[in-house]
């Protein structure tokens, strides 16, 4: 290589480049110190915020949130929206209960759930990339179908008695002690750790590999952070893209199978606004809505965020429609510091 | 040059609607030359080497590589025939940090499916020592390098590759003096190595420094090609707003060649 290629074009002026995390850790960080601040906050506000059942309360309420997130992010990432999340969450625990109620193994109709709820990520997918929709019109359209079809399929009325076995996914936990007490009542020494909670650690540390480790997920960054260089290097867009939907769709749909095991019922009208949980947890776990930043762990903390305002507002006594106006500002918040972010 | 051409193309078109962008353009490329692509912005080039690229597929008109026909129907076709393009807008993922992008779409994975990053990593060291041994920050996402740092990244990622023909589309324009004299220097050594560049270019001095030919195009068709000795600057002017070479031309070139 000849002389004049040591031209220069380095930036030397970074002396500290070591030394500061980059934004999207900076960002991660004080997500992280909010969530503490607010386990501090409404443990001293309540002392029974931080007992081991109201704990676990938490655990679950979040591990809906966290497995709508997760497909979220993932759609965020490649810089579209799934608005459908909460919608396609009801449409596959009713598809799950009318199995179950048609005499199919709890195992296998969940497993259908799950499916209805890919079939319809992947409607979203081709919408989005095949038919050129804006992602939030297709997924939009998909809200209102799948409830819709979920009203219809049940004549708007819960599916009940769908039996013990289907309420075990919601209801169960790993490493349970029971005592029976002498008096004929059962006292639990340690209520374990409810599967829904095993579960989203899973499939987020599941998600969070395949972001990183896989070719898929490098590819859905790079979607997002160009779409067009992604598309000139090779990248197949399209397919990348209801890759993500179809993963936001299946997560739905096990979300939704968790939530209706919890209440032993399969409710039509389960999960609306869910969709709004979910894109506030990517966001506050600093996902970009304009694509290409996003990162599983953050939205977990996001959802932990959600997650224990909601059930620290509950304990201290605010009314649901304060929660909804403090969520509101948090969410906004976020998305504020995020634009200060990219402005820099 | 009696070689078979490493690229030719034939009589291509591209319509849309009723405009021809490209009108019956054939185009050949041999091993080691530098061949100038001018004309007017929408006189149809950056068309003409958006197919060779595979971005774009033509109405009609033939591909050939090393004399052997061939069809793209995206980029990774015209990759896989040893063709890469730098784009001017570089196509950089900018999220992404060096290697992620040197490697996109033909990422290494290891034995077990995944993402090589510590080899992908090792290759990109290498190549980017090569083009400009200053550069270090690997590990920062493209956005945060300066231009000539991105054009190197776009520079390494077209001749990692196994690279036969070249094309580069307006290479300098958003570069300093110094960085135009690396890429500048880099053409003439790929040119040595027998790599055939197809040079996109607004910058007169550019394209009589390094190209040994230069085609010219004017409302999608091809009104000039010629080899660099016969042409001057004005002739090359002439050709692209004109369409045509000036009136003394053919008595210029008489008395050149008596």
């Amino acid at each position: 290589m000849s002389q004049a290629i040591k031209a220069e074009t380095g930036r030397a002026a970074r002396p500290l480049a070591g030394l500061i995390p980059d934004p999207g850790k900076i960002h991660r960080l004080s997500a992280l110190l909010t969530l503490l601040l607010l386990i501090v906050g409404f443990s001293l506000a309540s002392p029974a915020f931080l007992s081991v059942s109201n704990s676990l309360t938490v655990l679950l309420q979040t591990s809906v949130i966290g497995l709508l997130g997760i497909g979220m992010t993932m759609v965020i990432i490649t810089g579209g929206i799934d608005l459908s999340v909460g919608s396609v969450l009801a449409l596959s625990g009713v598809g799950t209960a009318m199995a179950v109620k048609a005499g199919v193994p709890v195992g296998p109709a969940m497993g259908l759930g799950v499916a209805i709820g890919a079939f319809c990520g992947a409607i979203n997918g081709l919408v989005v990339t095949k038919a050129r929709i804006p992602p939030f019109v297709a997924t939009l359209g998909m809200m209102l179908m799948a409830r819709g079809l979920a009203l219809q399929l049940t004549g708007a009325a819960p599916i009940s008695q769908l039996g013990e076995a289907f309420g075990r996914l919601g209801n169960g936990a790993l490493f349970r002690v029971v005592e029976m007490q002498p008096n004929g009542f059962p006292k639990v020494i340690f209520p374990g750790v409810p599967y829904p909670a095993i579960l989203l650690l899973i499939v987020a540390a599941g998600a969070a590999c395949l972001l990183r480790y896989r070719q898929v997920g490098r590819h859905i960054y790079a979607t997002g952070s160009n779409e067009e260089a992604a598309r000139l290097s090779g990248v197949r867009v399209d397919r990348t893209k209801i890759y993500a939907y179809v993963m936001s769709g299946a997560l739905a749909g096990l979300a939704g199978n968790v939530l209706m095991s919890r209440l032993v019922t399969a409710q039509p009208s389960e999960g609306v606004m869910y969709e709004l949980d979910a894109i506030a947890a990517a966001v506050i776990g600093g996902a970009s809505l304009s694509g290409g930043v996003g990162t599983v762990s953050g939205t977990m903390i996001g959802a932990f965020i959600i997650g224990i305002l909601r059930n620290g507002l509950n304990m201290a006594g605010v009314s649901a429609f304060i929660q909804q106006i403090v969520i509101g500002a948090v969410v906004i918040a976020a998305v504020w510091i995020d634009q200060l972010r990219n402005r820099r | 040059m009696s070689q078979t051409p490493l690229v030719e193309m034939i009589g291509i078109e591209k319509h849309f609607g009723g405009v021809r962008a490209v009108d019956h353009v054939s185009l050949e490329l041999y091993p080691g030359e530098v061949v100038g692509v001018l004309g007017h912005n929408g006189a149809g080039k950056s068309c003409l080497m958006r197919i060779l690229s595979g971005a774009m597929v033509p109405t009609a008109g033939e591909i050939r590589v090393n004399g052997q026909p061939v069809k793209f129907d995206d980029p990774t076709d015209a990759r896989d025939a040893g063709i890469e393009t730098i784009y001017q807008t570089l196509a950089l993922a900018d999220h992404l940090d060096a290697p992620a992008n040197l490697f996109l779409g033909r990422e290494l994975k290891t034995r077990f499916g995944n993402l090589d990053d510590a080899r992908m990593l090792k290759e990109s060291r290498k190549v980017l020592a090569r083009l400009n041994p200053n550069f270090k920050n690997l590990a920062d996402p493209v956005s945060s390098l300066s231009g000539g740092q991105r054009q190197v990244i776009a520079i390494a990622r077209a001749i990692y590759f196994d690279t036969k023909v070249l094309i580069m589309d307006e290479p300098t324009a958003a570069l300093g003096p110094s960085e135009t004299a690396m890429v500048a220097d880099l053409i003439r050594q790929l040119r040595a190595e027998g790599i055939g560049i197809l040079l996109v270019s607004h910058d007169m001095h550019d394209v009589f420094e390094l190209c040994n030919r230069v085609v010219v195009m004017n409302k999608g068709s091809l009104v000039g090609a010629h080899d660099i000795e016969e042409v001057t600057k004005d002739d090359i002017l002439s050709l692209i707003v004109k369409g045509e070479l000036p009136a003394d031309w053919t008595a210029r070139n008489l008395e050149m060649s008596l």
